[in-house]
C-alpha cells in the first residue's frame, strides 16, 4: 500500500509538472506536442549535473544545481518549438513530432558519445547519477518521500499564482485565447508565446529529470519517456487547462500507472485478473472520453495552434 | 536563357525539390558538425558512410542484399507517409498514422500467429484495423469536434497497449517478442514471387516493395484523376466552398481518416508479414515508424512520388547509421539527422515563400530598370 | 482663443491601386460633440478611420489634435493621444470577466500582483458617472451584446480616452439596447467627450448626433448640422445617384412563379435573436427581384437559408412546385437553383484549385466529367474552354490557371459563367459585382438582364443602389430581417429607397 502512494505521488509529480508547462504553453497559444522531447533534454541537463558534481556535495547543493541545470536545457530545447512556431509560423505539429524524436536521438547521442569518450568499451547510454540522486530521498518510515514531490506542489501553486494573480498571467492568457484583442490593447503577442513556450521547456525540463529518478534502475535515454509527455498532454485536457484540476488529473492517471506497476500486490485487484495494459491504457480512454463529451464548447484556448500575424487584423 | 531559368524556379514543384534538398542539406550538415564535436578525427568518414549506405560494400551482390534490407523498411515507411499526406491533402493532420500502424501490426500478426491465416487475410486485418483506428478519429471530428491531433495522440497509446496485450499469447515463451513467423505459419510471409533474387537472394524483399509503390501511385491517382480526389481535396482546401458546392463535409472526413487508416495498417502488414522483424510486447512507446511517415511525407512535398523517394532516402540515411564507426559514435547519429530533417521541414513553407518573395523583388527591380 | 476641435482630418487623399478610396476628406471633430459620419458601404468611412489609427499613411492631408499637428504612425500612437474605437466586431477576450477584459493592457499592480480591488473602484465609479451598467465579474461569454459593447466603452474610459469612435456600434443590438446606447452616448458627451459615430442609419444619425459628415464614393460630400436638415436630406446626400451607366432592358410580364418562400426564419450565428423573420415572397419567370438593404440587416442568412447552407427556423420554400425546404444543397443545386455566393473567396472558388476545376465545381459530378468515378480530364478541358471563351474570363494560363492568382473581376466572371451555364430555373445572385471594376460590372449586369430575359427567375440581393434601380424588376427592402417594403423601381426614388433602407419607414402589411 505504501509503494502505491509512493508510486503515485511520483508519476502524478512527473505529470503535474508537465501537464503545467503545457498548460503555460497553450494558454500562450502554441500547441506543445514535443513534452516528450523537453522532458530528455531536461533528464540530459540534470543528469549531467548529478554526474559532474562531486560525490561529497551537499544534497541541497546536488539539489538545487541539478534541477536548475533541468530547467536551463529545458527552456533551451523548448526555443526550438518557439522559434518555429511563432516566427516562422510552422506547422506546430510537424515541428512537436520532431522534437519528440529529436529529442531521444539527439540525448541518445551525446550521452553515447560521452560514456564512449571515457570508455571506448562503454556504449551504453546511460549517465552515471545513482549516488547523486540518494539525495532526492528521504525516508520516512518505510515511505520514500522525494524532494521532488514536494517541489511539484510548490510548482503548483506558483503556477497558479503567476497564472491567475499576476498581470503576466493575465496577458498569456489573453494572447491564447483573443491575440488581436491583447494587441489592440498594446500587448506584444509574440514575446508572450515566446515566455509561455520557454515555461513549458522549462517545467517540462524539471518533469523528465523527475521522471528519471523516480525509476529504481539507471536509466536508457535511447528508450525515451515512455510516452509520459503524451500522457501529460492527456492530463492537462482532462484537468481542462486549470492548474488545480490538472493536480487533481495527474494523481488519478498517476495513480493508473502506479497500478499497473503494483496491482499484484492488492488480493482483490490481482482477483480481477486485468493485465496490467489495461492500467496503462484507461488514462488514455477517460481523455477521449472525457474530449468526445466535451469539445463542443472546449475549455482549450481559442486562438491555439493558429500562428499569429500581426498583419490580419 | 535567364528567362527559362526564372519561370523553373517559380515552379511550385521545383520550389518545393529546392525546399526538401535544402532541408536534407541542412540536416546532414548539422549532423556532421555533431560528429565534428564528438569527434573530430573520424567526422568525414562518419557522415559519408552514413550516406553511403550500401555503397560501403565494396561487391555488387552483398550491396544489392543491403539494398534489400533498406527497401524493405521503405515500404512500411512509405506506406504511413501517403497515410499522412492523404489526410494532409483533406486538411487533417493523422498523427495517428503511428497508431494505425500499430494496429495493423496487432492485427496482422494475431491472423498470422494465433489463427494461422494466410498473408492476405492477414493483410486484409491489418487494413481494416487500421481503417477502424482512422474511422474513431474521423468521427470524433465531424461529430464531436474533437481535434483529430489529440484524439489521434490518445488513440495511439490506446492501440499500442491493446496490441500488446493481443500479442502476449502468440509471444515467445523465452523473450517478449512475438513467435517467429516462418516457424509458426510460413503460409502467412508474403510471397517473394522472385523478387528476393534480384537482391541476391535476401528473402525479406517480397511483394511489400512492388505493392508499396504501386499504391503510391494508386494514391496519386486517386487524388489527382478521380471523383473523389477531386471532392476530398476541395474539402481540405476550402471546406466553405466544398459545402456549398454540395459535398458531404462529414462523410469526407471519416472517409479520408479511414483510408489514411488503412495505409497505415497496410504498411505494417508489409513490415511484420515479412518475418523482418518481431513485435516485443514489452514495448513502452509507439513505434517511430508512423512519426517518420509525417517526415518522409513533408519531406516529399507531399506528393505520393515524392514520398517514394523521400521514404527511400530517409530509410537509407536510417539503416547508414549502422556504418559508422563504432567506436567513436553512435548508429542514433542517423536518427538525429533525420529527425533534424524533419524539424527543418517545418520551414519548408518560410524557404518557399522566400523564394517566391525573392524572385517578386527580382521582377520589379527589373521593371523598375526598363522605365 | 482655445481651438474648438479635439480631432481634425484635413484634406485627407489615401489611394490604393487603382482607386482613390479617400479623395480629399476633412472631418473636424469638436470638443464635446456627437459627430456622426455617414457614407454606403464602400463610401471610404472604414479607409479614413484605418487612416486616423495609424494602420494607413495618407498620400496628403495633416491630422492634428488640439490645434497641433500630429503624425500617428501606428495605432499605439492614437492610444497615447487618447483616441479609442468600439470595434464592430468586439476584440473581447470571450472567457475573462468584464473587470480583467477592461483592465487588460494597463493592469494596475503592486510587485507583479493584479490590484483588482483598486480597478474595480474606478470602474464602479466610471460605470455610474455613465449610466453603463455592467457586472465586473461576470464572463463576456455569458452576457448580452449589450453589455459586452458597454464592456468597451468601459475599456476607452478606463484609459482616459477624450475621443470615442464608435464603428457600426447599433448593428449588434436590439431597439431597446440602442436606446440605451444613444443615452449613453449623449451622457459621454455630456461629460466633455468627443465622439465620432459612424452610421448609416439615418434615423439614428437624426436621433442622437449634432453634425453629419457625409462620404460618398470615396468623396466629402459634405458636413450638416442634424437640427438643420431632414432625413430626406441626408438621404439624397448618401446615395446621391450619379448615374454612371445604365442597363438597356425591356419591359417583360412575369411568367409562372418559380420560387414561393413561405414564413422562413433563420437563426443567427452571431446573436441570440432571429437573423431573418418571417420572410414570404414569390419570384416568378422572367423577372428580376432585388433584396435591398444595409449591410447586416439579414440578407445574407437569408441566402444561406434559401440555398441550404443554414437549416431553416421555420417556414417553407418552393421551387417549380416542389417542397425543397427540407432538400440537400446538392438538390436544390440539381433540381434547379444557381447561386452566385456573396463571398466568392470563402463560397465561390476553391482558390488553390485551377480555372478549370473552379468551373466545374457545381457539376463535376455529372456524367459528361466523370466516369467510373474518374474525372473525364479532356471534357472538363473543353467546356472549362467553352466557358473561358463565351464569358470572356481572362487569365494567366487559361483554364490551368490558379483561381488565386486571377483578378478578382475574372474570378466574379468565372463563377458567373459556371452559374449562368447550368440553366438553372432560379438564378441566386448575392451582391455579384461588389468590388469590381466599372466594366465587369457592365458585363455582369447584361448577364443577369440576358438571364431574365431567357425566362428565368433572378433573385438579386445588392448593397449598391444604383445596381438596385437599375437591374431589377422589383424591388423588397429588407430591414431587421424582415422585408419592410416592395417598391417599382420605375416609379420610386432614391430617396424613398433610402427611408425604407434606414428603417426610417416601413409598409404596413
Amino acid at each position: 500500500m505504501l509503494l502505491l502512494i509512493q508510486y503515485t505521488l511520483i508519476f502524478a509529480s512527473v505529470l503535474l509538472l508537465v501537464a503545467l508547462g503545457g498548460c503555460f504553453s497553450e494558454h500562450s497559444g502554441v500547441i506543445n506536442i514535443g513534452l516528450e522531447g523537453i522532458m530528455v533534454f531536461g533528464a540530459l541537463g540534470g543528469a549531467l549535473m548529478m554526474k559532474y558534481l562531486p560525490a561529497d556535495a551537499p544534497a541541497a547543493v546536488i539539489i538545487l544545481l541539478s534541477i536548475g541545470a533541468a530547467m536551463l536545457v529545458g527552456i533551451i530545447y523548448s526555443l526550438l518549438l518557439a522559434v518555429a512556431a511563432i516566427n516562422f509560423k510552422a506547422d506546430q505539429t510537424l515541428v512537436g513530432t520532431a522534437m519528440n524524436l529529436l529529442g531521444v536521438a539527439a540525448a541518445t547521442v551525446f550521452v553515447k558519445a560521452i560514456n564512449t569518450a571515457e570508455n571506448p568499451n562503454n556504449v551504453s547510454s546511460t549517465i552515471q547519477y545513482i549516488n547523486a540522486k540518494k539525495a532526492f530521498l528521504v525516508n520516512i518510515g518505510g515511505f520514500e518521500f522525494n524532494w521532488f514531490m514536494a517541489l511539484a506542489v510548490a510548482l503548483l501553486l506558483l503556477s497558479w499564482v503567476l497564472l491567475y494573480k499576476t498581470r503576466f498571467g493575465l496577458r498569456l492568457q489573453a494572447c491564447g485565447e483573443h491575440p488581436q484583442a491583447a494587441d489592440s490593447v498594446g500587448i506584444n503577442v509574440y514575446k508572450m508565446r515566446y515566455a509561455g513556450v520557454m515555461l513549458s521547456g522549462l517545467l517540462g525540463g524539471v518533469g523528465g529529470l523527475v521522471y528519471i529518478t523516480a525509476g529504481v534502475s539507471e536509466w536508457k535515454f535511447e528508450n525515451g519517456v515512455a510516452g509520459f509527455g503524451f500522457l501529460a498532454l492527456a492530463v492537462m485536457i482532462f484537468g481542462q487547462w486549470k492548474p488545480f484540476r490538472i493536480a487533481l488529473a495527474a494523481l488519478l492517471f498517476g495513480l493508473f500507472r502506479a497500478l499497473s506497476n503494483v496491482y499484484t500486490g492488492f488480493d482483490f485487484l490481482a482477483s480481477l485478473n486485468l493485465p496490467s495494459t489495461v492500467y496503462n491504457m484507461l488514462p488514455y480512454i477517460i481523455s477521449l472520453i472525457v474530449l468526445a463529451l466535451t469539445s463542443q464548447k472546449s475549455a482549450a484556448p481559442k486562438a491555439e495552434g493558429i500562428p499569429y500575424d500581426k498583419g490580419s487584423r | 536563357m535567364e528567362k527559362k531559368r526564372a519561370s523553373l524556379l517559380r515552379n511550385p514543384g521545383v520550389q518545393t525539390l529546392l525546399s526538401s534538398l535544402l532541408c536534407i542539406l541542412l540536416g546532414l550538415v548539422i549532423g556532421y558538425i555533431a560528429l565534428l564535436i564528438i569527434n573530430p578525427a573520424g567526422a568525414w568518414g562518419a557522415i559519408t558512410a552514413i550516406v553511403k549506405n550500401f555503397w560501403n560494400y565494396g561487391r555488387t551482390n552483398l550491396q544489392l542484399r543491403y539494398l534489400g534490407n533498406t527497401l524493405v523498411k521503405t515500404a512500411p515507411l512509405l506506406m504511413c507517409s501517403l497515410s499522412v499526406l492523404f489526410a494532409y491533402k483533406v486538411g487533417l493532420f493523422n498523427i495517428g498514422a503511428a497508431g494505425q500502424y500499430v494496429a495493423g501490426a496487432g492485427a496482422a500478426l494475431y491472423f498470422a500467429l494465433a489463427l494461422k491465416m494466410p498473408w492476405w487475410v492477414c493483410m486484409i486485418a491489418a487494413i481494416l484495423a487500421g481503417a477502424v483506428l482512422g474511422c474513431i478519429s474521423g468521427a470524433l471530428k465531424s461529430f464531436c469536434n474533437v481535434n483529430e491531433v489529440i484524439s489521434c495522440i490518445m488513440l495511439n497509446w490506446i492501440a499500442l497497449y491493446t496490441v500488446n496485450s493481443l500479442l502476449n499469447p502468440v509471444k515467445n515463451p523465452t523473450s517478449p517478442y512475438t513467435m517467429g513467423l516462418t516457424s509458426v505459419n510460413p503460409e502467412a510471409v508474403m510471397p517473394s514471387l522472385g523478387i528476393e533474387k534480384l537482391f541476391t537472394n535476401n528473402r525479406y524483399t517480397t511483394l511489400a516493395i512492388p505493392l508499396a509503390i504501386v499504391i503510391a501511385v494508386l494514391i496519386w491517382v486517386l487524388l489527382s484523376k478521380t471523383k473523389l480526389g477531386y471532392e476530398l481535396k476541395a474539402t481540405g482546401l476550402n471546406k466553405h466552398a466544398a459545402k456549398y458546392a454540395g459535398m458531404r463535409e462529414k462523410t469526407n472526413i471519416i472517409l479520408t481518416m479511414a483510408i489514411a487508416g488503412g495505409l497505415a495498417g497496410l504498411g505494417a502488414a508489409m513490415m511484420y508479414l515479412t518475418g523482418f522483424e518481431e513485435w516485443s510486447v514489452t514495448q513502452s512507446s509507439v513505434p517511430a515508424m508512423g512519426f517518420n511517415g509525417i517526415a518522409a511525407a513533408f519531406l516529399g512535398g507531399l506528393h505520393p512520388i515524392g514520398a517514394i523517394f523521400s521514404s527511400f532516402f530517409i530509410q537509407h540515411i536510417t539503416n547508414g547509421g549502422g556504418y559508422v564507426d563504432m567506436t567513436m559514435y553512435s548508429s542514433d547519429i542517423s536518427d538525429f539527422i533525420s529527425s533534424m530533417i524533419i524539424y527543418l521541414c517545418g520551414f519548408v513553407l518560410f524557404f518557399r515563400q522566400f523564394m517566391s518573395s525573392r524572385l517578386a523583388r527580382r521582377d520589379e527591380a527589373r521593371k523598375g530598370g526598363k522605365q | 482663443m482655445e481651438n474648438p476641435y479635439a480631432i481634425e482630418m484635413l484634406n485627407i487623399t489615401k489611394r490604393f491601386p487603382g482607386i482613390v478610396a479617400n479623395d480629399n476628406i476633412t472631418l473636424q471633430l469638436r470638443k464635446g460633440e456627437i459627430h456622426a459620419l455617414l457614407g454606403e458601404n464602400g463610401a471610404g468611412k472604414s479607409t479614413l478611420m484605418s487612416v486616423l489609427f495609424g494602420l494607413y499613411q495618407p498620400e496628403e492631408g495633416v491630422i492634428k489634435k488640439d490645434g497641433k499637428e500630429v503624425s500617428i504612425k501606428n495605432p499605439n500612437d492614437a492610444t497615447a493621444l487618447g483616441i479609442g474605437m468600439v470595434h464592430q466586431h468586439f476584440k473581447l477576450v470571450e472567457c475573462f470577466t468584464v473587470l480583467d477584459n477592461i483592465i487588460l493592457g494597463m493592469e494596475p499592480t503592486k510587485n507583479g500582483f493584479l490590484q483588482k480591488a483598486e480597478a474595480r473602484k474606478k470602474i464602479v465609479a466610471l460605470s455610474e458617472r455613465y449610466g453603463l451598467h455592467v457586472d465586473p465579474d461576470a464572463r463576456i461569454e455569458d452576457v448580452t451584446v449589450g453589455m459586452q459593447q458597454r464592456t468597451e466603452i468601459l475599456k476607452m474610459l478606463y484609459r482616459d480616452n477624450e475621443i470615442l469612435i464608435f464603428d457600426e456600434p447599433t448593428a449588434v443590438l436590439t431597439p431597446q439596447e440602442i436606446d440605451e446606447l444613444m443615452q449613453i452616448m449623449r451622457n459621454l458627451a455630456a461629460e466633455g467627450k468627443s465622439i465620432l459615430f459612424i452610421s448609416h442609419k439615418l434615423a439614428e444619425i437624426m436621433a442622437v448626433a449634432d453634425r453629419c459628415t457625409v462620404l460618398r464614393k470615396g468623396k466629402y460630400i459634405g458636413t450638416v448640422d442634424t437640427k438643420d436638415t431632414t432625413v430626406e436630406a441626408l438621404s439624397a446626400m448618401m446615395v446621391g445617384r450619379d448615374v454612371k451607366f445604365h442597363v438597356d432592358k425591356e419591359d417583360k410580364t412575369p411568367g409562372d412563379v418559380i420560387l414561393k418562400i413561405e414564413n422562413m426564419t433563420v437563426a443567427s450565428r452571431m446573436h441570440h435573436n432571429n437573423a431573418v423573420k418571417n420572410v414570404s415572397l414569390e419570384v416568378r419567370a422572367g423577372e428580376i427581384v432585388c433584396i435591398a438593404g444595409i449591410d447586416g440587416n439579414g440578407q445574407t442568412e437569408f441566402v444561406y437559408g434559401l440555398a441550404g447552407l443554414e437549416p431553416l427556423v421555420s417556414g417553407k420554400i418552393t421551387l417549380c412546385g416542389k417542397d425543397i425546404t427540407k432538400a440537400s444543397i446538392r438538390s436544390r443545386s440539381v433540381s434547379g437553383i444557381s447561386h452566385i455566393p456573396e463571398d466568392r473567396h470563402k463560397h465561390g472558388l476553391v482558390l488553390d484549385y485551377t480555372l478549370e476545376d473552379n468551373i466545374v465545381l457545381q457539376r463535376y459530378f455529372e456524367p459528361e466529367f466523370t466516369k467510373a468515378g474518374f474525372l473525364r480530364r479532356k471534357n472538363i478541358r473543353s467546356y472549362a474552354e467553352k466557358l473561358i471563351d463565351q464569358y470572356d474570363v481572362r487569365s494567366g494560363q487559361g483554364p490551368v490557371t490558379v483561381a488565386r492568382s486571377m483578378s478578382g473581376g475574372n474570378q466574379q466572371k468565372a463563377i458567373v459563367a459556371r452559374e449562368i451555364d447550368r440553366d438553372p430555373q432560379l438564378l441566386i445572385a448575392v451582391q455579384p459585382t461588389r468590388g469590381l471594376d466599372v466594366g465587369a460590372i457592365e458585363y455582369i449586369h447584361r448577364q443577369i438582364v440576358a438571364q431574365r430575359d431567357a425566362g428565368k427567375a433572378v433573385l438579386l440581393v445588392s448593397l449598391e443602389m444604383d445596381e438596385v434601380m437599375d437591374v431589377s424588376d422589383r424591388i423588397l427592402v429588407m430591414y431587421e430581417g424582415e422585408i419592410v417594403g416592395e417598391l417599382d423601381p420605375r416609379t420610386a426614388t432614391a430617396e424613398e429607397m433610402g427611408l425604407y433602407m434606414a428603417g426610417a419607414k416601413r409598409k404596413e402589411q
